[in-house]
């Protein structure tokens, strides 16, 4: 009984930890980079040029800000370059924000770690993140330059001071995006008010579906996607935990399985004696490989609801605070990871966990009571 | 009309190996009320004998019939049915079931022949007053001495009404004292209630008190004495 509240409290307290990482991915990529749902222009994602740009951009997010479900949106321009100090250069991209609204769908604000967030106040302000600045081997306040390509395709140089350093969980992302103001960025591409994206942060996740129907419906002709969309590798890290998850419960199961046939042999041979007794005054074998089954059964329908309450105390306990892996956190940063996780379980998988351990239980039964159905009454009742 | 009738049974065992012939022919007849004893030296047959009886075994060859039908031809679930609704075992190590009560361990029996609650009660509450054991009905086998388990078996035993009772070695575990109890009870039970007892046994109190006493060696019946 002891193995299958170990295996349950096991099974849970696993999947909660591998469903609060997906979750820590999920949110990481959309507080920081993509948001719930995205607007471009529909020839944007398949060539990145910046002369593919949405118009008529503040009526839009009035139109998108006034929906029920959405928390807060802001539009961005992009460009893509190259930034220079004057020790390195790098590939990136550059991303024209309006800081105030910005901070309310990315909370790029909160990432900033040295300096400060952008401000209106400064002349050409850059955001570079922390691995572009020590790769570029510069601090705050000191002076890049970005070259890229206006919407004429002409080069334009440009020198941007930086105010602030910023750090997410994303590493590649902070190795290849800087943050300037949308307007000094439309201004060098030549955009007036135009934007490449608009990007929604929803109140409930539930409902997003519902939403791009909604801001579809705003939008005629522009392409509206979600993050599961524009971000492929969030569906793959979707499925593959997905099938980690449903791996390691099989392998628990089979663990499982295995101890209950051993113990449930141990207690057939222990009482061996017993059921050749059993046998000899009446009780057929239908009734003795029921009794079997039924008691592993049983076992499994007491041992389950326990193991799952372990678990639950162990998720709860481990919620509070998170489970601090900071040890790992550089390479977990590499798969976008944060470096603490907050273990959290869906109540479906509970049920999950609570069918896979009976239906185990059942077919482990099968086999002992196989044997003691086997037996011999005149051996058995011999048996010392 | 005979209980137990069997005609020329054979029973070896690893007969493809190395054969060992454990009955080489036995013709036996029972009538109802008998108080008969199997007695013989270790490896004689007699345990081998009343298996087959009980329908716990089956012969290598012969004929062996049990109120009138031939039980050596029944299937195994067959057999179940049969050693349910006919026989009682007693057996030398008792066999209870140690987590069920003195009054549980007898009830069960009926619970497999599907008998009322009532009926049940009445039942267990008669048998444990025949075998002296009213004031242990809640005791479970730990809590009893090796008599008092052995006079719960043979309640056990009883439960059922059946034809009539086998007991392999019933006091070969016991004292003195309780072997004479356990011994009056059965006789009792003999004598008013008509069950049939059929003991295998190397135990001189037991065959001092059988009305019939077969002795067998090397698997065949030497003597056959009625003592009455």
């Amino acid at each position: 009984m002891a193995a299958i509240v170990i295996g349950v409290a096991a099974t849970i307290f696993i999947m909660a930890f591998i469903a609060g990482q997906m979750q820590s991915f999920i949110s990481n990529t959309i507080k920081n980079e993509i948001s719930h749902i995205q607007m471009h222009h529909p020839e944007y994602k398949e060539e990145y040029n910046v002369s593919f740009t949405m118009n008529g951009i503040q009526s839009k997010l009035d139109k998108i800000s006034s929906l029920e479900n959405v928390q807060a949106v802001a539009s961005k321009t992009i460009a893509n370059g190259i930034i220079s100090s004057a020790k390195a250069s790098r590939g990136i991209m550059i991303a024209g924000i309006n800081p105030e609204l910005e901070k309310a769908v990315t909370q790029m604000d909160q990432n900033v770690i040295e300096g400060e967030y952008l401000s209106a106040e400064k002349r050409n302000p850059i955001l570079i993140g922390k691995r572009l600045a020590d790769k570029l081997k510069v601090g705050v306040r000191k002076k890049l330059v970005l070259r890229f390509q206006d919407r004429d395709g002409e080069i334009i140089d440009a020198a941007f001071r930086i105010v602030g350093i910023y750090k997410t969980n994303r590493n590649n992302f902070d190795e290849g995006t800087v943050f300037v103001r949308q307007s000094d960025l439309n201004k060098l591409l030549q955009l007036d008010d135009d934007a490449h994206k608009i990007a929604v942060l929803l109140k409930d996740e539930q409902d997003i579906l519902q939403s791009k129907k909604k801001i579809t419906g705003l939008s005629s002709g522009l392409l509206v996607e979600t993050y599961e969309e524009i971000s492929p590798e969030v569906r793959l890290f979707k499925s593959q935990i997905d099938i980690s998850a449903k791996f390691i419960m099989t392998i628990i199961m089979l663990a499982l399985f295995f101890g209950i046939i051993n113990t449930m042999l141990m207690a057939v041979l222990e009482r061996y004696r017993e059921l050749g007794m059993l046998m000899s005054v009446g009780m057929n074998k239908v009734r003795v490989f029921s009794m079997i089954v039924l008691e592993t059964f049983l076992i499994g329908l007491i041992s389950a609801p326990i193991g799952m309450l372990v678990g639950y105390i162990a998720i709860i306990i481990t919620a509070q605070n998170g489970i601090d892996l900071s040890a790992y956190s550089e390479g977990m940063s590499e798969f976008g990871l944060g470096s603490i996780v907050y273990p959290s379980l869906q109540p479906d998988a509970y049920i999950q966990v609570a069918i896979a351990v009976l239906i185990t239980t059942i077919l482990a039964a099968a086999y002992p009571a196989y044997k003691a159905i086997k037996l011999k009454p005149v051996e058995a009742i011999r048996k010392i | 009309m005979s209980v137990i009738s069997a005609q020329q049974i054979k029973k070896t065992y690893n007969p493809k190996t190395i054969p060992v012939h454990a009955l080489r022919g036995v013709d036996l007849n029972i009538e109802k009320r008998e108080f008969t004893a199997i007695v013989g030296p270790s490896g004689s047959g007699k345990t081998t004998l009343l298996n087959i009886i009980g329908g716990l075994d089956r012969p290598s060859d012969g004929r062996i019939e049990v109120g009138g039908k031939d039980i050596s031809t029944l299937s195994d679930n067959q057999l179940i049915d049969f050693r349910k609704k006919y026989i009682g075992f007693v057996f030398q190590a008792y066999n209870l079931i140690p987590v069920f009560t003195a009054k549980e361990n007898i009830e069960f029996v009926m619970l497999l022949q599907k008998r009322s609650k009532a009926e049940r009660d009445a039942r267990v509450e008669e048998l444990l007053s025949a075998v002296g054991m009213t004031e242990k009905i809640d005791k479970r086998p730990s809590e009893l001495s090796g008599g008092q388990q052995q006079r719960v078996a043979v309640a056990r035993a009883l439960a059922s009404k059946p034809t009539f009772i086998l007991a392999d070695e019933p006091t070969a575990n016991l004292d003195s004292k309780s072997t004479s109890d356990l011994l009056d009870i059965m006789a009792n039970l003999n004598q008013e209630e008509e069950v049939t007892f059929v003991f295998s046994t190397h135990d001189q109190r037991v065959i001092d008190r059988a009305r019939r006493v077969i002795t067998l060696d090397d698997g065949v019946i030497i003597s056959d004495v009625n003592i009455d």
